[in-house]
């Protein structure tokens, strides 16, 4: 009995591991389908592994792809996607990465730190280019070694004070929330701290670990009574960031954002990145690697050095800040859609 | 496709080390010990640190597994000692362990590829040859997870071991055996999470880093695992819990690569590796059913 037993969960059990053999079977036949009705050369097949659903991080992967068009590879014709999203789970990360590798992508594409590092792994055996986005610090991340490069989206710390010191004058303290065990935050908050009093600030930080503790840190920075808040690109905090307007608006505090995605839900302005475009930036060096014009070593990664600046008008009028001319004739007017 | 089978396997071997914690302390001690979520990233946090300062990688395994017996003993002494309920109890390490690692290793770490790990140093290479790496990490993992497994086997059949068993069970026995229920459940826990911490140890080697965020639904992970194993294998009594563990370790693992390779939006990700779940929970019922009516 026990005997029959046992093979019915050996059964079962083969019966599983089929189906895993069976559909990983069905993506890479696919693939050699596709290959064969390509006009011309080698249709490469690319690997996106990107961290959660998020606007900025998809305007990335977006900018990407349209790069890699500008290039004058076509989606489809020259090249094949491999889309994943982990949810901001790491272990999933990992496994995204060994199943690139195991498909033999010709590159994976990681967006935002934590698939990085996924990929970077699972590639560790067959070399496989990694070019990343959406990354601060790459070299933090041990990724400037080795066959990987990308694009960093360190914040334009510099730009962003001279613009609250122009469009509040007055301003003494600035606040800024930010998860503590976000990397990127963790830099950025020391690079606020290091700048601020070159134009006067001083920075009041409050860090928090989860996304509900977001909003208690928010009434401790309006209690202390700053004079605006500053957002970084703060994964967690960015994701509540509504509920924060929601609490400083009430009180009468501008928000600053960090990128234009902020600035159209509610942020007063930014001096700050294009998610599109930095991801548009990573796509022109996809291309260069996988037409072979050049090795991932021999790119080093880039930090975009344009920054555009982007107001909220209707959120200005609220908290009654008028915007220098200087300012309003380069900035893009982004209200909320 | 081989490659990919091996790679998840080997994803479910290294994981089956923080299964078996979650298995003594669930399932033997009938303890929801919680520590696991910080204790994870704790063996992670230590062994990177500890790896970018030129440590001998099997070392820092021994380190981390020292470390995770630490926060183990927090939980044990916070919950017997100073009477705080088991959930909470863990708790309060978890959150205090999230603190912990951010100094001990900041919020991220990286390993470069020039520092060895135990899947690349010379030792292995040398044992093995040149086998590729895919497959040199199999091997270490499934070694790992075999001796960890025989030698808890092992443990549970000696005195002490019952002892251990006998507190989740029926906890007045001990005390008329004249021992201190309270210290054996402090060792318990001590035990799981060192294998916890091993886990993390283990997955910094492979990942070749360590993030703070790394830790973040383990415990779901642990407890899935060690209920599905339990579950297939529940009306064969021949069979460990250790073991049932590992192969629910394994099962959780090729699920998600599925649910990966399936080319579905990847949004449904979660959604779809909640189903197989769903299906294997049944499927382990049904064969427990269908034993019923034979009999």
């Amino acid at each position: 009995m026990m005997k029959m037993n046992m093979k019915k969960i050996l059964c079962g059990a083969m019966g599983l591991m089929m189906c895993f053999s069976l559909a990983a079977c069905g993506n890479g036949d696919n693939n050699d389908d596709k290959q064969q009705d390509g006009t011309e050369g080698k249709k490469y097949s690319i690997g996106i592994s990107q961290y959660g659903e998020h606007a900025s991080l998809d305007n990335c992967r977006e900018g990407f792809l349209q790069g890699l068009k500008d290039a004058g590879l076509e989606e489809g014709k020259d090249f094949e996607v491999d889309y994943q999203n982990a949810g901001f789970d790491d272990n999933m990360t990992i496994q995204i990465g060994q199943n690139f590798s195991a498909k033999n992508v010709d590159m994976m594409v990681a967006v935002a730190t934590n698939s990085a590092t996924g990929c970077y792994a699972a590639a560790e055996d067959k070399n496989i280019p990694v070019i990343y986005t959406a990354i601060n610090d790459p070299e933090a991340a041990g990724l400037t070694a080795g066959n990987a490069t990308g694009t960093s989206d360190k914040l334009p710390v510099d730009a962003q004070l001279d613009l609250i010191r122009k469009l509040q004058p007055e301003a003494k303290t600035i606040g800024i929330l930010y998860t503590t065990s976000e990397p990127n935050s963790v830099s950025t908050v020391a690079d606020y701290q290091a700048k601020a009093a070159d134009y006067g600030f001083t920075i009041e930080a409050v860090g928090v670990t989860a996304q509900a503790e977001v909003t208690q840190g928010a009434d401790t920075l309006i209690k202390k009574g700053v004079d605006c808040f500053c957002n970084l690109t703060d994964n967690t905090v960015v994701g509540v960031l509504p509920s924060i307007l929601e609490k400083t608006n009430e009180a009468g505090i501008p928000v600053y954002g960090s990128e234009v995605e902020q600035v159209k839900i509610g942020c007063v302005a930014s001096a700050g990145i294009d998610y599109f475009e930095l991801g548009r930036q990573t796509g022109a060096m996809a291309a260069k690697v996988l037409k072979g014009e050049a090795t991932c070593d021999e790119i080093p990664f880039e930090t975009i050095t344009e920054y555009g600046i982007y107001l909220n008008n209707g959120a200005l009028a609220e908290m009654q800040i008028t915007v220098p001319s200087d300012i309003a004739e380069k900035a893009i007017v982004t209200d909320a859609e | 496709m081989l490659e990919l089978a091996v790679s998840t396997v080997t994803q479910g071997l290294i994981f089956a080390l923080l299964s078996y914690g979650v298995y003594i302390t669930y399932k033997i001690l009938d303890f929801p010990d919680l520590t696991v979520d910080g204790s994870f990233p704790l063996g992670a946090a230590v062994t990177a640190v500890l790896l970018v300062n030129e440590c001998n990688p099997f070392l820092t395994l021994i380190v981390a597994a020292a470390v995770g017996a630490l926060a183990g003993f927090c939980t044990g002494f916070i919950h017997v000692k100073l009477k705080v309920r088991d959930l909470l109890a863990g708790i309060i390490t978890m959150t205090a362990l999230f603190s912990i690692n951010l100094q001990i290793a900041g919020s991220n770490l990286a390993v470069g590829r020039n520092v060895d790990t135990i899947f690349t140093n010379p030792f292995i290479s040398g044992l093995l040859g040149n086998m590729p790496l895919l497959y040199r990490k199999l091997i270490v993992a499934l070694v790992l997870a075999l001796v960890v497994k025989i030698t808890l086997d092992f443990y549970f059949k000696t005195k002490n071991g019952l002892l251990l068993r006998a507190v989740g069970d029926n906890d007045a026995l001990v005390t008329t055996l004249a021992k201190d229920k309270g210290w054996v459940k402090i060792l318990g826990l001590v035990i799981a999470n060192s294998l916890v911490a091993l886990a993390g140890a283990v997955v910094c080697h492979e990942q070749r880093s360590f993030a703070a965020t790394m830790g973040t639904g383990q415990i779901v992970f642990g407890l899935a695992t060690v209920i599905i194993g339990t579950t297939l294998f529940r009306k064969m009594s021949f069979v460990k819990g250790t073991t049932a563990v590992m192969v629910g370790s394994i099962l959780y693992k090729i699920c998600i690569q599925i649910a990966i390779s399936l080319g579905l939006p990847p949004n449904l990700l979660k959604l779809i590796t909640a189903v197989l779940f769903l299906v294997i929970l049944v499927i382990g019922n049904m064969e427990k059913g269908m034993v019923r009516k034979h009999a």
